[in-house]
């Protein structure tokens, strides 16, 4: 019983983390049919500029997170600005974003590792302390932290996405880039505000995974490629499917490495990710829960 | 009109089902072997997804297909090409960084069938003829080193054609191959199919020009909602009440009831 | 467009057979050969990504597949390598091909997805090989080496026949022959009919499909065929080195020979050969700035994919074409993407 307790607190910490990456992954997926590879980096610079505002600047802790958010806001539009927004018609631009944003990751973490050496940090926006116990598993403040800040920010996403203006041109975008231009809809426009929303849900999603480990120039690079089979379990593109199948992942790692060991925690999720992309090579929601044909 | 051949293409009962939706509903059709059959009705009456069934493209959820006495419902599109069906495409599909040449040859080459797991390499005398010959009736030659993705429509529809003559078809399905086009162009088209028919090629058409339709067919078939509202010879449709009402209109009939007055004079 | 291939072809062939000639430092000829491995081995992902346009990342798996079997079999079956490289060639054959069944069904990124987990698995199971069995613990048995690699299992042997100082000379042959055995074997493939099957299935699936090719086949075949020598490439570059270990498994390599299919130019026959020779110039170039090869590596990248998507080769295929077709119609290829 303690185990199962102790899997679906993990497991449901682990899942929240990868939520608030692969939904951005899926948002950008969604309108331009690309993968972002500088989304990990993103993650990364995230967790630096929590260090940068606390440390270097001082400005208060709860500051530093609304700061984090607005410097992922803008690197989303640097990496529009030197990747997508040059590539969009030409042929094979798929494949072209994809290397280019692989560049563009590259230089952010390499870059990181310049100016910052590759010593681990703390991060400095976090909580100590165990909330209480759930059958004999402690429960930790950090824990429900990262399910408030995931829940918020879904919760939020959502509202921005069905509610608001910005939202519909984005919905718009993702069902029908032709259409979408037609009917006036400014596409230019909306693809930087996707990249900007991504790259600030990557952002924070740095900060919150920073919290677990320390803060480290190539920090993003694992929870990108897990990022990345959350978005392809899920079907790509599919933003509800995203945050489902990110839960799924959170679990399927927390039952192998509690189960068996942490380190087979990895190999076990890709298995299991392969297994259910042969039985559907469309991913597990496909794309009936999107908005995309 | 009662004909004894064995029809080359034979379909009983064919449904297309997209969830609750039938594209293709309860279709039945005989094609003899030389027959021009024309297919038109109002958009998304099933057409394409017709021919998409037909081609294995996106194959029948019910009902007989078969073709030349054999079933073909369940095979997939590069079987039935292998069987003598070759269709072009109503977006202007081709192989975009390839040239003219090498575009039809991939017709020529693989159209007639590839057996054995391991492919031949060399391209045979046979294969470089069928190339020659689609280009030549296609009247393509003269461009047929220019790379496919730099052409005007007119030619990439002409491609189109030539791949799918490449492969020596049996029958040909072709699809709005003038859609877009200027009158002058579609008579370039109309005089290429029209030494097709002549030389016997059976052919099955999609087109919403109704002078070409009209022109090309010997038997017309409308379609709405999925389903054959009208089958017969080309003049009979203007008569049709169904059919100028759900498809053609008033105008456009009288219209055409004038130019077929003056084409069939010529016989 | 043939004979400038042939004239270009001979003229390299002399510069490399030559260059042992002139006695260069030692250090060049390591660098050459190097530079024919990993030449290899693009030219054979080129074959699979640029050619038939499957966006797999599984080359590098492949080539740490052919290494290890080779270590292995020198080392556990006491083999002479020379005849192991074939057999590592086969076994990378059929890894490839079980790799290409799984992706059957899957397009483009899924793909990608798929091979990287491959790579990852095989990371992860070598590293973790070096741990004492949890149920005997008595027993610490590594079977690839884990962590540390692996060596002990021979070489070429040319130590034996040159004697110390010339082996070098001996193992840049071998390179050389590896390399020019996978261009000819590229060409061939390319201007072959079976290549038009692989860039129809690129350009177009469905329309490939209804002119009578089969993805089925011609997906797994094109697996398997670039396999082979990749795997051979993994198994000469254990020969050379004496040792293997999970770096080659590294995405930092990754990175390296992915750059040098971009900067070459996709889907070119000569691009891999270019790609290589230019970017381990450009490494050369980098190893003075220290920290900021890595940078220098993503700012180029990022470039290319601006301002030449399609590579040197395709830099100079276009003004090869400009040259030659007066004032022809050689545009630039700027054309909506597909679909």
């Amino acid at each position: 019983m303690d185990y199962l307790i102790q899997i679906i607190v993990s497991g449901l910490t682990l899942g929240s983390m990868y939520a608030l990456s692969a939904v951005g992954l899926s948002l950008v997926w969604g309108s331009f049919n690309c993968l972002n590879m500088a989304h990990g980096s993103v993650m990364a610079l995230g967790a630096y500029f929590t260090l940068i505002a606390v440390d270097s600047i001082g400005f208060p802790v709860w500051v530093s997170l609304p700061f984090a958010m607005v410097g992922g806001a803008l690197v989303g539009t640097a990496v529009y600005y030197l990747s997508v927004h040059w590539m969009l018609n030409t042929r094979n631009y798929e494949t072209n974003i994809i290397i280019a944003t692989f560049g563009i990751g590259m230089v952010m973490e390499n870059g990181l590792l310049k100016i910052f050496g590759g010593y681990p940090y703390a991060q400095p926006l976090t909580v100590q302390g165990v909330a209480g116990l759930i059958g004999n598993v402690p429960v930790n403040y950090r824990s429900i932290v990262i399910w408030v800040v995931a829940a918020v920010l879904m919760v939020a996403l959502g509202l921005l996405l069905t509610r608001t203006r910005a939202g519909r041109a984005i919905r718009a975008v993702a069902q029908n880039r032709d259409g979408a231009k037609l009917m006036g809809v400014p596409v230019a426009r909306v693809y930087v505000q996707v990249l900007m929303l991504a790259s600030l849900l990557a952002a924070v999603s740095g900060i919150l995974i920073s919290t677990t480990l320390q803060i480290v120039p190539y920090m993003g690079a694992n929870p990108l490629l897990k990022a990345f089979i959350v978005i392809c379990l899920a079907g790509l593109g599919n933003i509800l499917g995203a945050l489902y199948a990110a839960l799924l992942v959170g679990l399927v790692e927390a039952s192998a490495s509690t189960l068996w060991a942490p380190q087979y925690g990895f190999p076990v999720i890709l298995v299991v990710v392969i297994l259910a992309l042969i039985w559907r090579p469309e991913g597990l929601f496909g794309r009936v829960m999107v908005a995309r044909q | 009109m009662a004909d004894t051949r064995e029809p080359l293409l034979a379909c009983r009962g064919v449904f297309k089902h997209f969830g609750a939706l039938a594209a293709v509903n309860n279709f039945d059709l005989d094609v003899l072997p030389g027959d021009v059959l024309g297919i038109g009705g109002p958009n998304g009456a099933g057409k394409t997804t017709f021919l998409d069934v037909i081609s294995g493209i996106n194959p029948a959820t019910d009902g007989r297909i078969r073709f030349g006495g054999a079933d073909i419902r369940q095979q997939s599109p590069e079987q039935i090409c292998h069987a003598g069906i070759a269709r072009t495409y109503q977006l202007n599909a081709v192989f975009d960084t390839l040239t003219i040449r090498e575009n039809v040859l991939v017709g020529a080459a693989f159209g007639r069938g590839d057996r054995g797991v391991f492919p031949r390499m060399r391209f045979s005398r046979e294969m470089r003829a069928r190339v020659d010959r689609a280009l030549a009736l296609t009247g393509l030659e003269d461009r047929q080193h220019l790379n496919a993705r730099e052409l005007p429509v007119l030619d990439r529809k002409l491609l189109m054609l030539a791949g799918a003559l490449a492969t020596e078809p049996k029958l040909l399905l072709v699809d709005e191959p003038v859609g877009g086009l200027n009158p002058h162009e579609i008579d370039q088209v109309m005089e290429i199919m029209s030494g097709l028919t002549r030389e016997g090629m059976t052919i099955i058409l999609i087109e919403h020009v109704m002078r070409f339709l009209l022109a090309l067919s010997k038997r017309v078939v409308i379609m709405h909602h999925g389903e054959k509202i009208y089958e017969g010879v080309p003049t009979g449709l203007l008569q049709d009440e169904r059919v100028v009402e759900v498809y053609l209109g008033e105008g456009t009939a009288a219209r055409l009831r004038h130019l077929m007055g003056g084409s069939a004079a010529h016989g | 467009m043939m004979r400038r291939d042939y004239i270009l072809s001979a003229v390299l062939l002399v510069i490399a057979v030559g260059l042992p000639w002139l006695d260069p430092p030692r250090y060049l000829l390591a660098q050459g050969l190097l530079l024919f491995c990993w030449a290899t081995v693009v030219s054979q992902w080129n074959l699979v990504f640029g050619i038939a346009g499957i966006f797999s990342l599984a080359q590098i798996a492949i080539f740490a597949v052919g290494a290890y079997s080779t270590a292995m079999m020198g080392r556990y079956l006491e083999m002479n390598l020379w005849y192991a490289f074939p057999i590592a060639g086969v076994i990378g054959v059929i890894f490839s091909l079980l790799i290409g069944l799984g992706c059957l069904r899957m397009r483009g990124v899924y793909v990608a997805l798929l091979t990287i987990a491959v790579g990852q698995v095989l990371f992860v199971l070598i590293m973790g090989d070096g741990e004492c069995s949890p149920l005997n613990p008595g027993i610490c048995m590594s079977f690839t080496g884990g962590p540390s690699g692996m060596g002990g299992f021979g070489g070429f042997g040319w130590r034996e026949v040159l004697g110390g100082r010339h082996f070098i000379i001996g193992d840049y042959y071998s390179m050389l022959g590896l390399l020019i055995l996978a261009m000819a074997f590229t060409f061939w493939i390319i201007h072959s009919r079976m290549g038009l099957a692989f860039k129809a299935l690129r350009d177009n699936p469905e329309l490939a499909s209804s002119r009578g090719i089969s993805r089925f086949k011609y997906q797994l075949l094109v697996f398997a065929l670039s396999a082979f020598f990749t795997a051979e490439a993994g198994a000469f570059f254990a020969a050379h080195f004496g040792s293997v270990g999970p770096g080659q498994l590294s995405f930092t390599l990754l990175l390296f020979l992915i750059s040098m299919l971009i900067v070459g130019g996709m889907g070119r026959p000569w691009g891999p050969l270019l790609g290589a020779f230019l970017i381990m110039g450009g490494d050369e170039f980098l190893k003075e700035a220290g920290e900021w090869r890595h940078i220098g590596f993503g700012v180029m990248l990022l470039v290319f994919m601006i301002f030449l998507p399609d590579g040197v080769a395709g830099l100079i295929d276009r003004v090869w074409r400009r040259l030659t077709t007066r004032g022809g119609a050689a545009r630039a290829g700027k054309a909506a993407p597909a679909e």
